[in-house]
């Protein structure tokens, strides 16, 4: 189920301003890959891209390819609607839909893409996607309580939830953990490891410990200079990185020498 | 960035320095005060071995503090972990120094180690000195080619320890037990203390490359 992305010669431009240039990486399925580097280097920018998200920025376009599983996703037949729902997102502050219940929460996805389903149907996927996501044995006594009354964790496992119901093959994650607390954060990275048996993860995230604790493979972004696009500077094994990083600018950015 | 964590880096590195410098001091005085049967001297690198050992809990602590708090990665986590080792091994090499100081003192006011001896020692005393001088300088710029180097002048002092050992064996050593012992011993503090110098430069060379030497 999980999808390996290839990402070739991408560049990245909102109106005339190039915000990243020249990325050239590779990202296997069952992996838990994750972007780093100061803000501005287009890591954020660069994951929205493959899932054409960042497309809903009038003026936004991408010059070469990105292949889920060697199939174009700018391709000129592909709905980006089609492209989203493979490709699942979960952003820094958790946003479920306030008025909703928990359960029409995880089930928004579904009913979107107008799958007709039966009443048990959706409630299977309610509770395999709750499960999924470490949120089943908290919610499962108040699934029509709203999905705004839960913690700021809690809230972040639902959009999670939400996220994997449609069983997308991969899953991005801007900065989940950012608005969570410690407690909260570990949760969301012990749900990571479980999540990346079955789908292809990749987070982008501030936090560099965060980046050596949950994931097998590192990128690392930096703008090219003052004034230029943001590019990849070394992709990696996670631990490579953090022990041995091939590029002194990796290392002066994890050693916290600038940024 | 992180100036204070920097700066503490910079400083763990120079208690470092300071630790290599005085057990360089301390074989080179000990040798003087075997050699010579200087009771004054020995017995001040007996005393100045507390320092060391006091540098080297400063450092274990430093170190652990600095891992706990400051989250270090790469090269500054390898330069924190090979602190650890190698202030055990300069800790150990005071040690050794001592313990020539201590036989020095022991035999006073005669010399400890016998004439058909005496050069042997002294020419440890010399590859000691060279090495500890060699190693400050791996230390200080972080140069894996001397630090290789250094593992070929510890040859010269495995092989000072044979001969010093063909000496004792030999059927014509009329020095009887005691001083056979010493002369042992004392030949292997020198080869141990190089030991621990050459440990020092290879934990240098992981340091820069990542790699154990």
């Amino acid at each position: 189920m999980a999808k390996r992305i290839d990402v070739k010669d991408v560049d990245i431009y909102y109106g005339k301003f190039q915000a990243v240039r020249g990325v050239n990486l590779t990202i296997e399925p069952r992996s838990v890959t994750a972007f780093i580097g100061p803000s501005g280097c287009g890591k954020s920018t660069v994951l929205r891209t493959l899932n054409r998200m960042h497309e809903v920025v009038p003026g936004a376009r991408v010059s070469g390819d990105v292949l889920l599983d060697g199939e174009d996703i700018y391709g000129s037949s592909v709905d980006p609607v089609n492209v989203r729902r493979t490709i699942g997102m979960v952003f820094q502050r958790p946003n479920p839909f306030p008025t909703m219940s928990i359960y029409d929460n995880v089930v928004a996805g579904l009913k979107l893409q107008g799958t007709r389903m039966r009443k048990h149907e959706l409630d299977d996927a309610v509770e395999r996607s709750l499960v999924s996501a470490n949120l089943w044995h908290e919610v499962r006594s108040r699934l029509k309580k709203p999905g705004s009354g839960l913690s700021g964790g809690q809230q972040q496992r639902l959009c999670i939830a939400r996220a994997i119901a449609v069983q997308p093959q991969v899953l991005l994650m801007d900065e989940p953990c950012s608005a969570l607390d410690p407690i909260s954060t570990l949760a969301i990275e012990d749900l990571i490891q479980q999540l990346k048996a079955t789908y292809t993860i990749v987070i982008v995230t501030h936090n560099m410990q965060q980046a050596a604790r949950v994931s097998d493979r590192t990128a690392f972004f930096n703008l090219a200079g003052v004034s230029q696009p943001g590019e990849l500077v070394e992709m990696d094994d996670t631990e490579k990185i953090f022990s041995n990083p091939s590029d002194k600018r990796t290392e002066d950015y994890i050693s916290g020498r600038f940024g | 960035m992180r100036d204070i964590y920097h700066d503490e880096l910079d400083d763990i590195g120079n208690r470092v320095l300071m630790m290599i410098n005085l057990v360089a001091v301390a074989m080179q005085r000990a040798t003087e005060a075997l050699l010579d049967a200087n009771l004054a001297l020995a017995d001040q690198v007996i005393a100045d071995d507390d320092r060391v050992d006091a540098l080297r809990a400063e450092l274990e602590d430093r170190t652990f503090q600095v891992i706990a708090q400051q989250a270090p990665v790469a090269t500054d986590l390898r330069v924190l972990i090979a602190t650890n080792q190698v202030s055990s091994d300069l800790e150990r090499m005071g040690d050794l120094a001592h313990h020539v100081a201590k036989t020095a003192r022991l035999r006073y006011p005669d010399v400890a180690v016998p004439p058909e001896i005496r050069d042997v020692i002294r020419q440890m005393g010399e590859v000691a000195a060279s090495l500890v001088t060699k190693v400050a300088d791996v230390v200080e710029g972080r140069d894996v080619a001397l630090a290789q180097a250094i593992e070929e002048e510890d040859d010269s002092m495995d092989a000072l320890l044979r001969k010093l050992f063909t000496v004792v064996l030999s059927p014509n050593w009329a020095r009887g037990t005691e001083a056979a012992i010493d002369t042992t011993l004392l030949g292997r503090y020198y080869e141990r203390y190089a030991d621990h110098a050459v440990a020092v430069a290879r934990r240098t060379v992981f340091i820069v490359t990542g790699r154990r030497a």
